[in-house]
């Protein structure tokens, strides 16, 4: 019994010091710390952000990113309400200039774009070819919410198609963010749904069939990405910035489906 | 009652009241009337009310011969369907949802061969949300009536069959009436549970309003783009369940 | 009309056969210690137990009959019961409770309702028609429950302990009303108890059952002639021994029993050696003394007074002797012994007041 307590006691020693040697916060710029960024970013920009959150880390030591997806208009909302966010990148320019009017942001550059597809489960139950199928009527439609961007911009798709009212009597659920999206036709619960090209991951490829919206009716998403205003790491946060818009960022955005922001 | 526990009993108390104060105070009162006046509101409200108590009334249909079975029969495997019984109120909602998709889904077990012979579809359908709320809250009414069923004296009910009472007689006239206190508390509990489900919901059901947009779905995507809105739905919702528990407990449970 | 019983039943490996039967105009009161399965014969006759083996039948229908695979169920017998416990309704009004079993069987409300209403005025209860049974007084409770057998006619009345739940006040009012009820019920009336004096009181022949046998059966008067058992025995008061009998000197016997042995009167008429036999002693028939007595009396045994019971200008003294003893004397004779609990005494006894009952 007594053997087990100095051995419970010498742990826990070593556990205090070697916890304690490393929480060492300096206010200094640069230097040796471990510091940590939070990042906000829209849903669709999760693969891709996780592929450039690491490579950011490994070129970066001592330095952690933390990433928060979801819809950017809630996302905004969560920035403006609790402020614990360095960076957001969202999938629209509203909800930047949002957060802009409330908050504040600096270093704001479009850093990518999205366009939009149309994708069916694998075997196509409902046999769409275009977008003009959409309107057909007793078809299973699942779009994001308005609001979400994705959601909005699959609505002026079909208003840009002119088949927004035939197409909304065929949305049987309003969806919260883009994966749901995809979730939902990949299980093939529904017909068919419009989210983004950049959506159509390698592993989300083989669960569906993917049918291009010609571009005269197509929108193409413009993605901003700003440090927020009150930072806590603004020098990190502009460093992160930085590197999504340099040559490396750049060239994994390409890699997961999205498009210059020229 | 000693000073310690008056203490903690009343920390549990602001535990339950700071959040509901919070509502009330972050409520846009100027917008609110007609937030609460919205079509959109009165819709997720009205079908919230449908949902919940189809739920809680199909939840009893299922749970009474469950809870006779587990009060009163032996069979093997008993241990076994009551850990069945009580998972959905053990699993997180939204897997719940996913576990309802892969059994009543349009590809699913069940849910595939009906749609692939008969054409039907019980996702995005109200019904869908029915099922959800019936998935997560009848487990309640198991329970609720499991314990009242063991606390029943059954000598009564077999007095009853040696009054030339026939078992249904025994059932409509006896059991039942003696069972009505944990029969309601059961339901209230189920409806509330009922009333305030999402996750599940959300997975196995979707969203669109007027079919299955029940208004915690409604809050949740308010809270996205206009969070005082959400606010003023969610005490909309917090007070219509109030109201019903508190009317219903003045009414039916008070027992002892 | 009358009811014949000829059952074995097994429950939790309890075993009870009985057989006995009951005609109508006499109540039969089956008594016997708790345990004895008076509980179970009830069940049985109710139709919630099943008889292992046997055959029970009522009035011309057969209720049971195993061999046959006949078995009627509760609710289609003709059986009024008055429950041990009551088991009075506790959602419904004594009324309804009175008309359930009217109800259950079809009969119209209103009629049910009327019949009941009669019914509870005639036990004397009738203003609490509408009061739940939680509301009702021991009393009360017992006429209602009383009122509930008897509504829907039936052949058979069974009354279980009916008198065991009173206190000492309700249980004199009631009993009367009970034998009254019995008097007037033109069927077959069953009383199970153990108590002794609620069944010599109340029933017209008695049958005894002890661990789930049938050891005597007779009015009260044939049992305390000649006991069978140590309860038929302590029923009547008598001292009961039972045991192996050995031959001993010039016309005397030893009755040896567990407890101890006696001295007995050689019986002519009985085998040299018996091993069941039993020897039934009057109380009166003991004498106590402060010393050890002289005289002819061939049974002297010593022992301690362990309990008084006064009975008007009577006593019955117990005495912890080996066999233990109940000797009846007279106060004056308590006073003059100066005998309290613990006094040392001798209780003596002559060989030839000891009756052998034949086997």
């Amino acid at each position: 019994m007594k053997r087990l307590v100095a051995v419970g006691a010498a742990a826990l020693t070593l556990i205090a010091v070697g916890c304690g040697s490393s929480d060492e916060p300096t206010s200094a710029a640069g230097g040796n710390q471990e510091r940590e960024i939070t990042v906000f970013a829209a849903s669709s920009l999760t693969a891709a952000f996780t592929q450039i959150g690491s490579d950011f880390e490994a070129a970066n030591p001592r330095l952690t990113v933390t990433f928060n997806f979801g819809p950017s208009d809630g996302l905004a909302g969560q920035i403006e309400s609790e402020g614990v966010a360095d960076v957001f990148a969202s999938a629209s320019p509203t909800w930047m200039d949002d957060l802009a009017s409330a908050t504040g942001v600096t270093q704001r550059t479009d850093f990518a774009r999205n366009k939009l597809v149309i994708i069916t489960p694998p075997d196509d139950p409902a046999g769409i070819g275009s977008i003009d199928d959409l309107a057909d009527p007793g078809l299973q439609l699942v779009l994001a919410a308005v609001g979400v961007p994705v959601g909005d911009y699959a609505r002026q798709v079909l208003r840009n198609a002119g088949i927004a009212k035939a197409a909304a009597a065929n949305v049987v659920s309003n969806e919260q963010d883009d994966a749901s999206v995809v979730a939902k036709i990949a299980s093939g619960e529904a017909d068919t749904g419009i989210v983004y090209a950049s959506d159509v991951t390698e592993s989300v490829a083989p669960t569906v069939h993917s049918i291009e919206i010609p571009g005269d009716v197509n929108v193409i998403a413009t993605y901003p990405i700003a440090v927020v205003d009150g930072a806590k790491s603004s020098d990190l946060a502009r460093a992160f910035v930085r590197y999504v818009s340099g040559p490396d960022g750049q060239a994994t955005l390409r890699a997961f489906g999205f498009l210059p922001p020229t | 009652m000693p000073a310690v526990l008056a203490l903690i009993a009343g920390f549990g108390v602001a535990l339950v009241a700071l959040p509901l104060i919070g509502l009330i105070i972050r409520t846009p009162w100027s917008r609110a009337g007609d937030i609460l006046a919205s079509g959109s509101a009165r819709t997720a409200l009205r079908l919230s009310l449908i949902v919940a108590t189809a739920s809680a009334l199909v939840g009893l249909l299922v749970a009474f011969p469950l809870a006779w079975a587990l009060a009163r029969s032996q069979f093997r495997g008993k241990a076994l369907v009551r850990a069945l019984v009580v998972l959905p109120l053990v699993m997180p909602p939204v897997v719940g949802g996913v576990a309802l998709l892969s059994a009543f889904g349009r590809r699913g077990l069940v849910g595939g061969p009906l749609y692939d012979v008969f054409g039907l579809q019980i996702t995005f359908t109200v019904w869908a949300a029915v099922l959800a709320s019936t998935f997560v809250s009848f487990p309640l009414l198991v329970l609720a009536l499991e314990v009242g069923l063991r606390s029943l004296d059954v000598r009564l009910e077999d007095a009853a069959s040696t009054m030339g009472a026939a078992r249904w007689y025994v059932l409509r006239r006896v059991t039942l009436p003696l069972l009505a206190p944990q029969i309601a508390a059961g339901l209230v509990l189920a409806w509330a549970r009922a009333l305030g489900e999402f996750g599940a919901t959300i997975t196995f059901a979707g969203n669109l309003p007027g079919r299955t947009q029940t208004l915690p779905l409604a809050v949740f995507e308010q809270l996205q783009t206009d969070p005082g809105g959400a606010i003023a739905l969610s005490l909309l919702l917090v007070t219509v369940s109030l109201v019903v528990i508190v009317t219903l407990r003045g009414r039916f449970l008070q027992t002892r | 009309m009358s009811l014949h019983v000829d059952v074995e039943v097994e429950v939790d490996r309890f075993r009870l056969e009985a057989e006995f039967l009951a005609e109508p105009g006499e109540t039969v009161g089956l008594l016997g210690p708790n345990g004895a399965g008076k509980s179970t014969l009830v069940s049985v006759l109710a139709g919630l137990t099943q008889p292992a083996e046997g055959r029970v039948e009522l009035d011309g229908s057969v209720l049971d009959d195993r061999a046959a695979h006949v078995h009627m169920n509760p609710e289609e017998r003709s059986v009024g019961i008055v429950f041990q416990d009551l088991l009075l309704f506790p959602h419904l009004t004594a009324q309804d409770n009175v008309a359930f079993p009217l109800r259950a069987r079809g009969v119209p409300a209103h009629e049910a309702t009327d019949r009941a209403r009669v019914l509870l005025g005639r036990l004397g209860v009738g203003e609490r028609a509408h009061a739940r049974p939680a509301e009702l007084s021991g009393g009360e409770a017992q006429r209602v429950a009383l009122a509930r057998a008897l509504v829907a006619e039936p052949r058979l009345l069974l009354l279980d302990e009916p008198l065991s739940a009173l206190d000492v006040r309700a249980r004199g009012r009631i009993k009367s009303l009970v034998r009254d009820t019995l008097r007037t019920f033109p069927g077959v009336r069953l009383l199970v108890t153990h108590d002794p004096v609620e069944a010599a009181m109340l029933s017209d022949r008695l049958v005894l059952l002890e661990e789930g046998r049938v050891t005597q059966t007779g009015t009260p008067d044939e049992i305390r002639r000649a006991p069978r058992t140590s309860f038929a025995a302590d029923l009547v008061g008598v001292n009961f021994f039972a045991g192996r009998l050995e031959r001993a000197d010039e016309g005397t016997a030893r009755l040896v029993t567990s407890a101890g042995e006696i001295v007995v009167a050689w019986p002519s008429d009985l085998p040299e050696r018996s091993e069941d036999a039993i020897g039934v002693l009057r109380p009166i028939d003991i004498s106590l003394h402060l010393q050890p007595p002289e005289g002819s009396a061939r049974n002297v045994f010593r022992g301690r007074v362990v309990g008084i019971e006064i009975a008007g200008d009577r006593a019955r003294v117990q005495v912890d002797s080996s066999p233990l003893l109940v000797a009846e004397i007279t106060l004056g004779s308590i006073s003059r012994l100066g005998l309290v609990e613990g006094t040392d005494v001798w209780a003596s006894f002559k060989a030839v007041e000891v009756d052998l009952l034949p086997p």
